[in-house]
């Protein structure tokens, strides 16, 4: 009986509830006022499709959430249906062909989010079997090597990066997935660690950190993974992302401030050897340094990007009425550069404050299971996953610092994003409702 | 309407979805700070404090050492205490001053010297007020709660 399962309910559960809704309604019109726009403009209904499902997906994860996890956090499910469905009306404005597959990797990725929030024990699995997972994940990495792909360039002639594989019908890249398990690998080893990180805390004045094997074994696996990755696979944006994100992770188990310096030395120092070693890198911190002197060439990319965004001005051109097909591969990578073209200064202030209110919503997370050593690095780890992802891409984009190419999450095309990102957000709801080990 | 009318009024509604949107984000967001700094400032509501009394010239005056009061308030020698005193008349676990129901109790535990209240020994729990004076082992402590 529903109507009894709603009495019984607790009052600020219901509180919680009607803030998701409210949001998700919000979210909804703003959805809804701009696929009328598109109809309008292009005088055929064939958008109204992805709204629906898009309708579809948010109704089914709101009730079922209400079921199984009624004490979440209310705030980060509307936003990473906000995002995505944003997301869908960018694909669908910019290659209508590409905006079907999208909207079936949305119901995809809702099924991921709800089946992680509805696994009681997935916590406790995935730590017990975290180097099964660490081990898969790196033969996954290997096999990417081996066999990879690109979609876009199937026979390898023009020499882009093969970070895919091909399932026959559609192409994953792992490298996504391995976004999470490395998380969870990290987060299980320092919350095992953590009583001798914060013993040796105590113990200041005698620290030798750097030495010890138990902080130098995973800086060297994660050090090693992200050369793999940038070496074999010249992307640049997944090695940065992880190094950082383990950085941060490392920080937050140890709260050992140099880290965090040597860390960013580390960094600028690698940057400096890859420059010279490597053309990809190379010709990424040139054209940041001074895209103009070659803007019909290399730098076409980003300088069509940054004219996206002084074309958007305050209200954007509308949706469908700029021109931001004339940035290459808006639709990933980019999509933040279209996005401000036709939304204008208000969608980049509003996308910038979504993305910063999920990231902190994750820590805020983090903090309410700080007795819980694994849950809390999981929660700043799979956040700081989402926040340097988004910072290196937008700022990519923006030219403030040198372009690494990842997706912008919940946003960009792709399916393994767009699945990673939504199963990021379903994790975190499981932690955000407290039980569990 | 032309189409272009209505295309730059759905581009103004659009904008003011977005907006509406992060509103309403921010307004949660700030309903939810207002929640947690209710919640930490009822958790460190403070109900009153012990004084420390000092006898001088056999009046006793306040030594000027304050001990916070809490709902659960235990008194004695070990360290486990949340008032721990340096006295061989006090037991290891001598008395505990509890809130019960909006009332605040003295108890001995089983002190081997006892407790008193008021100069008066202390056999079973006690209601105590403010001004109460609370004698364990060679200390007096003067009850001075909150309203």
């Amino acid at each position: 009986m529903p109507a009894r399962a709603i009495s019984t309910r607790l009052p600020f559960e219901q509180q919680t509830h009607a803030v998701e809704r409210r949001l998700l309604i919000l979210a909804g019109l703003f959805l809804t006022i701009n696929t009328i726009s598109l109809s309008v403009l292009r005088g055929s209904l064939s958008d109204w499709i992805h709204l629906l499902v898009w309708i579809g997906c948010a109704v089914t994860a709101h009730v079922l959430l209400n079921w199984r996890l009624p004490g979440r956090d209310p705030i980060l499910l509307p936003l990473a249906m906000f995002v995505a469905g944003w997301g869908l009306l960018v694909i669908s404005r910019l290659f209508p062909a590409f905006a079907d597959r999208q909207t079936v990797w949305l119901i995809v990725a809702t099924l991921i989010l709800l089946i992680v929030g509805w696994l009681r024990d997935l916590l406790r699995v995935m730590r017990a079997f975290r180097y099964t997972l660490l081990f898969g994940g790196l033969a996954v990495l290997v096999m990417t090597i081996l066999l990879g792909v690109n979609p876009g360039d199937p026979t390898g002639v023009l020499g882009a990066p093969t970070l895919w594989i091909d399932l026959g019908s559609f192409y994953v890249q792992p490298s996504e997935a391995l976004k999470i398990i490395l998380v969870v690998f990290l987060a299980s080893y320092l919350a095992e660690q953590y009583p001798a990180l914060r013993a040796e805390e105590l113990d200041a004045p005698r620290r030798r950190f750097s030495l010890s094997p138990r902080i130098f074994g995973p800086i060297l696996l994660m050090w090693t993974i992200s050369v793999v990755i940038l070496v074999w696979q010249r992307d640049l944006g997944t090695a940065i992302l992880f190094f950082l994100v383990f950085l941060t992770l490392l920080y937050v188990a140890s709260g050992y401030t140099p880290l965090l310096l040597s860390g960013a030395l580390l960094v600028i120092g690698a940057g400096l050897l890859a420059y010279q070693l490597f053309d990809v890198v190379r010709l990424r911190i040139d054209i940041w340094w001074n895209p103009w002197l070659d803007a019909d060439g290399r730098a076409y990319q980003i300088v069509q990007s940054l004219m996206a965004f002084a074309a958007g001005g305050v209200l954007g051109q509308g949706i469908g009425q700029g021109a931001p097909l004339s940035i290459p591969v808006a639709h990933s990578d980019f999509a933040f550069a279209a996005l401000a073209e036709e939304w204008g200064l208000i969608g980049v202030i509003v996308i910038v404050g979504v993305q910063a209110v999920f990231a902190v919503r994750g820590l805020r997370i983090a903090i309410s299971q700080r007795s819980k050593p694994f849950q809390t690095l999981l929660a700043v780890g799979l956040s700081s996953m989402i926040a340097v992802q988004t910072l290196l891409i937008m700022g990519g984009v923006l030219k403030l610092i040198p372009l690494t190419g990842v997706t912008l999450p919940f946003l960009s095309y792709g399916g393994s994003s767009l699945v990673v990102s939504f199963a990021i957000t379903g994790l975190l709801l499981r932690l955000s409702h407290g039980e569990s080990s | 309407m032309t189409n272009e009318t209505a295309l730059f009024l759905l581009r103004l509604a659009g904008s003011a979805a977005l907006l509406l949107f992060l509103g309403t984000l921010f307004y949660t967001l700030l309903q939810d700070v207002r929640g947690a700094t209710a919640q930490i400032e009822a958790a460190r509501r403070s109900y009153g404090r012990l004084v420390l009394l000092e006898e001088i010239d056999a009046v006793p005056g306040s030594s000027g050492k304050f001990y916070p009061l809490m709902p659960l308030t235990s008194i004695g020698r070990s360290p486990t205490n949340s008032i721990r005193i340096e006295d061989t008349f006090a037991s290891a676990e001598h008395a505990l001053i509890a809130l019960r129901s909006g009332t605040w109790w003295l108890e001995d535990r089983q002190s081997r010297n006892g407790t008193s209240l008021n100069d008066m020994p202390v056999t079973e729990p006690l209601i105590i007020t403010d001004g109460d004076v609370v004698g364990i082992g060679s200390h007096k402590f003067r009850i001075e709660l909150e309203p």
